[in-house]
């Protein structure tokens, strides 16, 4: 009866720590789209910022970026010739000139193209 | 002789567009690196956002990728290549600079070109130069440039744990395909 005991409970143990362990290893990726922004900023700022290396801290995260379509290039956006936004669909992207609101992730400063990149953009009504 | 500034000013202006159209460029580059083990998971990023300029006349050509860019299929994958192996907000981001050697524009076609590109490679703050084939072709008003290339984390000073390192293959196959565009 004891043992019987033992080997429940040791059954247990593995169902809830292979679950937990699990679900660590195999955490879904990030939602850019649903994640609540932790700034908004005008894309010429934005590009400022990272010029004169005050970006780094934007790194990685969730921001929404303002201002007027420039260029679309496929599946992706340019605010303001300082914003590149890769949209995170096709029928996201819209025609240029128009003022948006687009949040994404912050990837980094591109020095080739004097550009802030951001990834899997959504645009914010 | 108002003519004759006229006439400047107008080869001056061919002369500015002709010097223009020899520069081609992307922002949509994509590069794709595996370092997968048979039997293990697979270790596989993508980046589909790096940025890569040729310019026509003289063969050079740089590429940038940001780091954050690459998207694995297992997000912790992911947050540990970021944050414990290519330390992203350290080193945000990999460059690409030299030259494709012989490159000749009128002699390309829509089948690939075997050319050299000899250049500088920075990853993880770490220079080293490498010279690797590169395949060349044109498609319409668009230069196709295919690299392939095995790269070693620890010649750019990345270093493996040794409890994943049976994970991980010491060698990592990247794969970097740009179309680029006037």
């Amino acid at each position: 009866m004891n043992n019987r005991r033992k080997i429940i409970v040791v059954l247990f143990l593995l169902v809830v720590g292979g679950y937990f362990a699990y679900n660590y290893m195999y955490k879904d990726h990030r939602d850019i789209s649903t994640e609540e922004p932790s700034l908004e900023i005008a894309g010429t700022y934005l590009l400022e910022r990272f010029k004169t290396g005050n970006g780094e801290d934007l790194l990685n995260r969730t921001i929404t970026v303002t201002g007027k379509v420039t260029q679309v290039e496929g599946e992706a956006v340019t605010i303001d010739f300082s914003v590149y936004c890769s949209m995170a669909s096709e029928t996201a992207v819209t025609a240029t000139n128009k003022e948006v609101r687009i949040k994404g992730r912050c990837i980094g400063y591109d020095d080739l193209f004097e550009l802030v990149k951001l990834d899997q953009c959504t645009i914010v009504k | 002789m108002k003519l004759k500034i006229k006439i400047l000013c107008f080869l001056l202006c061919l002369a500015t567009v002709s010097i223009a159209q020899q520069k081609y460029s992307t922002k949509s580059g994509e590069i794709t690196f595996e370092a997968s083990v048979p039997s293990f998971e697979e270790v596989k990023a993508q980046h589909n956002n790096v940025s890569a300029v040729l310019k026509g006349d003289t063969g050079e050509f740089a590429a940038l990728a940001l780091i954050k860019g690459f998207r694995f299929k297992v997000a912790l994958m992911e947050e540990h290549f970021n944050e414990n192996y290519i330390e992203s907000t350290k080193f945000p981001k990999a460059t690409f600079k030299g030259v494709i050697k012989n490159l000749v524009l009128s002699d390309l076609s829509e089948d690939n070109t075997e050319l050299i590109f000899e250049g500088t490679l920075n990853l993880h703050g770490v220079d080293k130069k490498i010279a690797i084939p590169a395949a060349v072709s044109m498609k319409g008003d668009s230069i196709i440039v295919a690299l392939k290339f095995k790269l070693k984390p620890e010649d750019f000073d990345i270093k493996i744990p040794s409890i994943v390192s049976s994970k991980i293959a010491e060698e990592v196959d990247v794969a970097a395909n740009f179309t680029l565009s006037q």
